[in-house]
This record gives structure tokens, C-alpha cells and sequence, in this order.
């Protein structure tokens, strides 16, 4: 009884199928071109002729949302912004991944005033912190290497918000069975 | 200095000084002011005072002739002040009781190579001439210091908010009762968030 | 706690209006019975340079009427000043213009001078010509290369960035930074020049010529370049005057306006540069002049390096009591000890008046206005960025201009909107 249990949640077939599906998302990566602030030059610089960002990671920046899966949030989220930047997120279709790069994405940087969102994941869920004020574009190399090594992980099935959810209820499920079966 | 050679016509109006003293009417001594003569003489009434410091010539009027003494200076056949480097305003509540705003305009003679800062005070509620009729630029400036301060231009054509949002019901930023948060927290609306944010707000610094 | 009222949209992923964010008029007939039709162009769109939104009024292909709404990166830089010292806030003028940081710390640490009435040793202030010309080197490379890839000419940007880099190594040898600088301090440099820093100058001039001829060969007479440029977005001399305008858009007009000639700062009255002037006032004149300050800025480092090369006195004024005292009196004497420590925690008491302070930026009259009410913290700071000034006049130019020109014109003020929303 306890050797087989929890064995046949997954089935091997669509784990198989899910890596195959991430590979293929994590090597063409199509980011979201959304500069709003000074890192969206470091972005630009990587891009460009020296760092080379989208021909080494296959990625391709579009200026669509509907054409993306990732988008980089470069640079401060202010109020005025913060709107526009959630409706691109739900513009975007799924699977979709948001990067944080900088300071003043991730917590509000240098600029705690009236008109300054403190940290993009108040908008949006962020999978990915890169920090720096501005992040060189080795630092967003190496926030991009991190996405996909979290990209590698993802299951398809079990939907992204709801994955943590299901299996803290089975584990609370299975705990209060055993518990059962002791007492 | 060493001019270029476009620079031929100008370069007789230009004193030697060192330093900073490179306005061409860098004499200490205000009442040799050109321009300070010239508007003395003809708005005894509203031209208040004249200050120096720094090599700089601020010059302060009476808010209602406030576009009228810019108009009087732009069109003036010698002094030329045909240029509005930048408008603003000082909330003067910490240093004075009355009247609370300082409507600040620097304005530049591109010909005559004088700098002038002109200066009207006025109160709370109270409106200024707008310089939209004298100089264009003077547009997205007043509209800037109408969103920051509340300061209402008379004449403006299109008076309305311009850096912050048109539903802005926070107040004027740049207030100086205004603190530098803002009076509301911003709603936190990621459902999808699964870690707090931990509170490392120092709540010491700034207000 | 009652929840309180958002003054703008609530947010919600499963709303589906934003009355906040768009407020495209519907069409409607003008009295000739030609519909107009309302576009709204921005905030994310890549060739307003950031975030800008732009709603235009168009009869088929023609713009009546355009309304810039800037401000989504109001960042409150103005109302923070209020709340630090003067020598703190020298990195938050890097963020104004990101691409050109040392040009703002330069303005602003300029006006600070002139409040405290204090002069940088001259080889400080030499250093500070090298650098801020490289920087304006780098911001005007920046601008090439968006410009062209906005017109068409993808290429652009990938040859301009290229040499942008030497520049940003420069920089980064130089203070640490690649973008945001926070190169001047207030009295000069405090730290000494690391080495290989002038033989990497060195290169980079040696390179600089050439690549620049690669630039104008791509686009001077390129066709496409110039059906798309000439003629375009005309601004008379009286215009320019008139909306405030500065840096090329002024002097693209043929107007004869540049701060380091009119009221020169550093050492520029003792270099030698020219100030190009354009004639017709269009896109192509002010890409001309631009090019041409690419010339002078690059003519103006090779003076100010072969001066101060070897070059071994003082860059800091450390005999003013404003400046923070030497790192090795600090360490070793207890008078500098108590100096530094009080610096430091309550910086210094500037004298009570205002200043006004304008430096030629590359992208125009940056200026720095400062109140000070003999507190350590200035009691207003006023930023007069040139961009912000210069977009104004972007309805004036739009105003019966085509659709398509529309992204000429706005790459052709070369703003950045962190300068120009602050």
C-alpha cells in the first residue's frame, strides 16, 4: 500500500509530452518589447549587436502581446502605468511568463513617492526577479537561464495557479486519511 | 572666449568676465540693469523689486500684469526677451504665511544674451495670467504646474492634467502639505500572489 | 478599515473594461461630410520611445489634430528631491535621461556649485568636458539608431549600438556604471583615474571617424531616407522660438542658440568647436546637425584629452568646507574624521537664494533651478528637461502631417520619457 501510493497521479505519457512542449518554449522564447524605463536600454543593449540576447536564447521580441509569452518588465511601474501593464498580461496568451528586471519593477527601487507602484507583482504575478538599477545584460542573461530552467518544470496539465493549490489539498487530504487510520 | 564663426554678430555684446559672470549685464549694481530700468520706468506701479544673486536678476511683479510685462519685454525693439526657458511655480508655505505660490518664469533674450528670472506671487485659489499668448512653449509648462500645484492659468487654452492621470483625486503633488507617498496605499490586486510581501517599509524617511 | 476609493480603475483580471486607459472618441462627421477617425497610438507601441500615447484625429491619411499624453513614467523625481541632501541626489538625475546620465548629474551638480559658489579645479572640470561629450556621443548614437529603425532602416541600430558599447566600457572603467553613472560629484572627482581608462579613450577616438562615416554613407543619400525626411515636419524659426524649443530642433531651424557658446560653463570657452545650424528645419536638417555634433563632440574630447592627459593635479576643490574632506585625511587626522562624520549624516548648509543653472544636453537646455531656504535639503528643485519642452511642439508639427510620418516626428525630438515625465 505505501510503495504504490501517489505512484499513478502522473502519467508518464503527458510528463513525456510536457517536457517536449517546454523544451520547445523554453528555446524560442518571443518577449513582449515593453520598455518603460531606463533597464529597457540595458534590454535594448542586449538585444543588440554586442550581447546578441534573441539570436543566442532563439528569442524574437514582438510588439504584440498576442504574439508573446514573455514579457520583461523593464523599468518603473507607476500608477498611471500600472493599468496598461495588466492589460497587456491578459492580452498575452497563455502559457506566459513575467520577468522582473530592476530595482524599481521588483520593489519600487529608488523612488518611494505618490505616483510609483512598489513592485510590479502587485499588478502581476512574476515569475522571475532580476535585480540591479539597471540590470547589466549579463544579469538578464542570467534571469533568462533561470526562467528556463523554470520552464523546463512546467506541467501543462496541472494549470500553473492551480498546481500548488491541488497538491496542498491532497497532502491535507492524506494526512487527515492516515490520521484516520491511526487514531 | 574663443567664438566659432557664426558667432561673429554676437560677439561684441559679450563682456570678459570669469567665473560665472558671463551674462552680458553682470554689473552688481541693479539700477544698471537694462531691463530693470526700462520696466522701473514704465510700470512703476508693478514692478515690485529686483534681487541679485549669483549673477542671476530676479525680478518680481504684480501677478495681474504678469503677461503683460512678458509681452512688453518680448516686443521691446533692444531688449528682446523673446524666449521662455522654463515656467514653474515654488510653494513658498514653510518660509512665509502669504501669499503662498511663487509663479516663476525664466526667461532668456536669445539676441541680448540676458537671463532674467520674473517672479509673481500669488495666493491659494487665486488665478495668473497665462503666458500661452506670449510664448507657445509656455503651454505644457503652465499645464504641468496646474497638475503639481493647482495653480490656475487665466487664458490657458486646455488647462487639464498632463503627467498625472485625469482622475487623479489625490491632490497637487508638489504641495508642500502633500506627502511625498501620496495619502493612499496602492491596491494590491495579483490574486495569483502566493508569497507576502514583507513589510520593510521605514516609515522614518521623507513625509 | 472601509476600503478606500481608487481615484483611478480597479483592476481586476476578470474586468474587461479599462475606462481609465482608453478613451478613443468615436467617429464622427465633419461638416463636409468626411468621417474623421479617432487612433489612439501608444502607450506600448516601439516607436514612441517608451511610453507614450499619442490620439490622433485623422481625415483618411491626415493628422488634424494630435494630443500627446505623456506622463506613465511620472516617477515623482522632483518631490523626492525635497526629501534629500544635495549630495544625495545625484543619482536620481541619472535616471531623467537615461541615456545621457553624466549630462545630468552634470547640470545638476553645476547649479549645486553655483549655489555654494564653489569651482572645480581645472582638470577636474576638463574630465568632466571628456566625459560629457562621450556621453553625448552615446545619447546622439541612440537616437540614430532608434530614429532609423522608426523610418525603416532596421540596420541603423545595430552598427550604432555597436560603437555605443566602447562608450558605455568608457564609462564603466571610469565609475563602475555602464548606464546610470553617478559620475560628478559635487567639487570634482574624489577618486583617482584607473588605469587603461585614456588608452581606451584613445581607441575609441581612433575608431569613432570611421564608423561615423559608415552611418552617413547608410542614410545621407539614402532614397528612402530622405523621401522620408525632407520636407518633413517643418518647423519655422519663429516656432522654434516660440514653443521654447532647444538643442538641434532649435538650431535645425537655423536659429543660433547653444549654452556652451551663449553662456559657457566648463572650460568650453577655451575649446574649440562649431555649432552647426540647419536651414530648412526639417527632420533631415536636425538629423544633419546631429550628425554634425557627433563630429564636434568627438572634436572637442581629442582637445580636452591631449590637455589633460598628463596631467597630475587635484580633481577635487577640497578646500571648500562643502565637500566631503580626503579619503586618506579621513583615515587619518580627527578634524576630517569630524568633518566626514557630519557630512555624512547632516550634510551641509547651503546659503539661502536660488539659482538657475543650464547646461547644452544633447538633447537640449537641460536646466536645474534650486531653491534653497539655507536648509540641507533643497526646498524645491525644479528640472527642466529639454524633451519635455520639446514635445510640446509636436502638435504644432503633426498638424497636417501623414500618418505615417508620425513616428519621424517623434523620433525626430529624440525624447526619452524618463526626462521627459520625471
Amino acid at each position: 500500500m505505501g510503495l504504490i501510493d501517489d505512484r499513478f497521479d502522473k502519467n508518464i505519457f503527458t510528463t513525456s509530452l510536457d517536457f517536449l512542449f517546454n523544451w520547445g518554449r523554453r528555446s524560442s522564447l518571443w518577449w513582449l518589447q515593453f520598455g518603460l524605463a531606463c533597464c529597457a536600454i540595458e534590454m535594448i543593449s542586449a538585444s543588440m549587436a554586442r550581447f546578441d540576447l534573441s539570436e543566442r536564447f532563439g528569442m524574437l521580441f514582438r510588439s504584440s502581446p498576442r504574439a508573446a509569452d514573455l514579457m520583461i518588465v523593464a523599468g518603473t511601474v507607476t500608477k498611471k502605468m500600472a493599468p496598461i501593464v495588466r492589460t497587456l498580461y491578459d492580452q498575452m496568451s497563455e502559457p506566459k511568463w513575467v520577468l522582473s528586471m530592476g530595482s524599481c519593477a521588483n520593489v519600487g527601487g529608488p523612488y518611494d513617492t505618490y505616483a510609483v507602484v512598489q513592485g510590479v507583482d502587485q499588478v502581476v504575478p512574476v515569475d522571475v526577479y532580476v535585480p540591479g538599477c539597471p540590470p547589466t545584460p549579463e544579469s538578464l542573461y542570467y534571469g533568462i537561464l533561470q526562467l528556463q530552467n523554470k520552464i523546463i518544470k512546467f506541467d501543462t496539465i496541472a494549470r500553473k495557479e492551480g498546481k500548488g493549490r491541488a497538491e496542498d489539498q491532497r497532502v491535507a487530504e492524506r494526512q487527515l486519511a492516515m490520521a484516520g487510520i491511526r487514531g | 572666449m574663443t567664438d566659432g564663426e557664426n558667432q561673429t554678430t554676437q560677439q561684441t555684446l559679450v563682456p570678459t568676465g570669469t567665473g560665472w559672470e558671463r551674462e552680458l549685464y553682470f554689473d552688481d549694481d541693479l539700477s544698471k540693469h537694462p531691463v530693470v530700468r526700462e520696466l522701473r520706468a514704465v510700470f512703476p506701479d508693478d514692478f515690485l523689486d529686483a534681487v541679485r544673486f549669483r549673477n542671476e536678476t530676479t525680478i518680481y511683479v504684480n501677478p495681474a500684469k504678469f503677461r503683460e510685462i512678458a509681452f512688453y519685454m518680448r516686443d521691446h525693439e533692444k531688449l528682446q526677451v523673446n524666449f521662455l526657458s522654463d515656467l514653474t511655480a515654488v510653494d513658498m508655505l514653510n518660509l512665509r504665511t502669504a501669499p503662498r505660490f511663487d509663479v516663476t518664469a525664466q526667461i532668456y533674450s536669445i539676441p541680448n544674451r540676458i537671463r532674467l528670472r520674473m517672479k509673481a506671487s500669488i495666493d491659494d485659489g487665486m488665478s495668473i495670467p497665462s503666458l500661452v499668448p506670449v510664448f507657445n512653449g509656455a503651454n505644457w509648462m503652465e499645464r504641468e504646474c496646474f497638475d503639481m500645484f493647482g495653480i490656475f492659468f487665466e487664458g490657458h487654452p486646455n488647462l487639464r492634467r498632463i503627467l498625472l492621470q485625469d482622475d487623479w483625486d489625490e491632490g497637487h503633488p508638489l504641495r508642500k502639505d502633500y506627502p511625498t507617498r501620496g495619502w493612499k496605499d496602492y491596491p494590491v490586486y495579483n490574486k495569483e500572489r502566493t508569497i507576502r510581501r514583507t513589510k520593510t517599509r521605514w516609515t522614518g524617511r521623507g513625509v | 478599515m472601509e476600503p478606500v476609493k481608487t481615484p483611478f480603475n480597479v483592476m481586476d483580471s476578470t474586468q474587461t473594461e479599462y475606462s481609465g486607459t482608453l478613451m478613443v472618441e468615436d467617429e464622427h462627421e465633419l461638416a463636409s461630410g468626411e468621417r474623421v477617425m479617432t487612433l489612439n497610438m501608444g502607450p506600448q507601441h516601439p516607436s514612441t520611445h517608451g511610453v507614450m500615447r499619442v490620439l490622433l484625429k485623422l481625415d483618411g491619411e491626415t493628422v488634424i489634430e494630435c494630443d500627446p499624453m505623456i506622463g506613465y513614467l511620472h516617477r515623482g523625481t522632483e518631490k523626492l528631491s525635497e526629501t534629500k541632501r544635495y549630495a544625495q541626489i545625484v543619482p536620481w538625475t541619472d535616471r531623467l535621461d537615461y541615456t545621457a546620465a553624466p549630462q545630468n548629474n552634470l547640470g545638476y551638480v553645476l547649479a549645486v556649485e553655483k549655489l555654494l559658489g564653489l569651482n572645480a579645479p581645472e582638470r577636474a572640470q576638463y574630465w568632466r568636458v571628456i566625459m560629457v561629450e562621450l556621453s553625448r556621443i552615446a545619447s546622439h548614437l541612440v537616437w540614430l539608431g532608434t530614429h532609423a529603425l522608426d523610418i525603416g532602416a532596421l540596420s541603423m541600430s545595430l552598427y550604432t549600438f555597436r560603437e555605443r558599447e566602447m562608450i558605455m566600457d568608457i564609462f564603466e572603467t571610469f565609475c563602475g556604471a555602464r548606464l546610470t553613472t553617478n559620475m560628478m560629484e559635487i567639487g570634482g572627482f574624489s577618486r583617482q583615474l584607473p588605469d587603461g581608462l585614456i588608452p581606451q579613450i584613445r581607441n575609441f577616438l581612433r575608431v569613432f571617424p570611421s564608423k561615423l562615416k559608415e552611418y552617413t554613407d547608410l542614410l545621407s543619400a539614402n532614397p528612402i531616407w530622405l523621401a522620408r525626411t525632407k520636407g518633413v515636419g517643418v518647423i519655422t524659426p519663429e516656432a522654434a522660438i516660440s514653443y521654447s524649443l532647444t538643442g538641434a530642433c532649435l538650431r535645425g531651424s537655423g536659429i543660433n542658440y547653444d549654452v556652451r557658446k551663449a553662456d559657457p560653463y566648463l572650460v568650453y570657452d577655451q575649446l574649440d568647436f562649431e555649432v552647426p545650424l540647419g536651414q530648412f528645419g526639417d527632420v533631415f536638417d536636425r538629423y544633419l546637425v546631429r550628425v554634425e555634433e557627433l563630429r564636434q563632440a568627438h572634436k572637442i574630447v581629442t582637445q580636452a584629452l591631449n590637455y589633460i592627459e598628463n596631467d597630475d593635479r587635484p580633481m577635487m576643490a577640497y578646500e571648500s568646507a562643502y565637500v566631503m574632506p580626503p579619503h586618506m585625511g579621513t583615515m587619518t587626522t580627527a578634524e576630517d574624521m569630524q568633518r566626514h562624520f557630519v557630512w555624512v549624516i547632516k550634510g551641509f548648509s547651503a546659503p539661502v537664494g536660488e539659482v538657475y543653472h543650464a547646461i547644452e544636453h544633447g538633447k537640449g537646455e537641460f536646466g536645474i533651478h534650486i531653491v534653497s531656504d539655507g536648509g540641507s535639503m533643497p526646498y524645491r528643485l525644479r528640472l527642466r528637461t529639454p524633451d519635455y519642452v520639446n514635445l510640446g511642439v509636436l502638435p504644432h508639427m503633426a498638424q497636417g502631417a501623414m500618418l505615417a510620418d508620425m513616428v519621424a516626428l517623434i523620433g525626430t525630438i529624440d525624447i526619452v520619457l524618463g526626462s521627459v515625465d520625471r
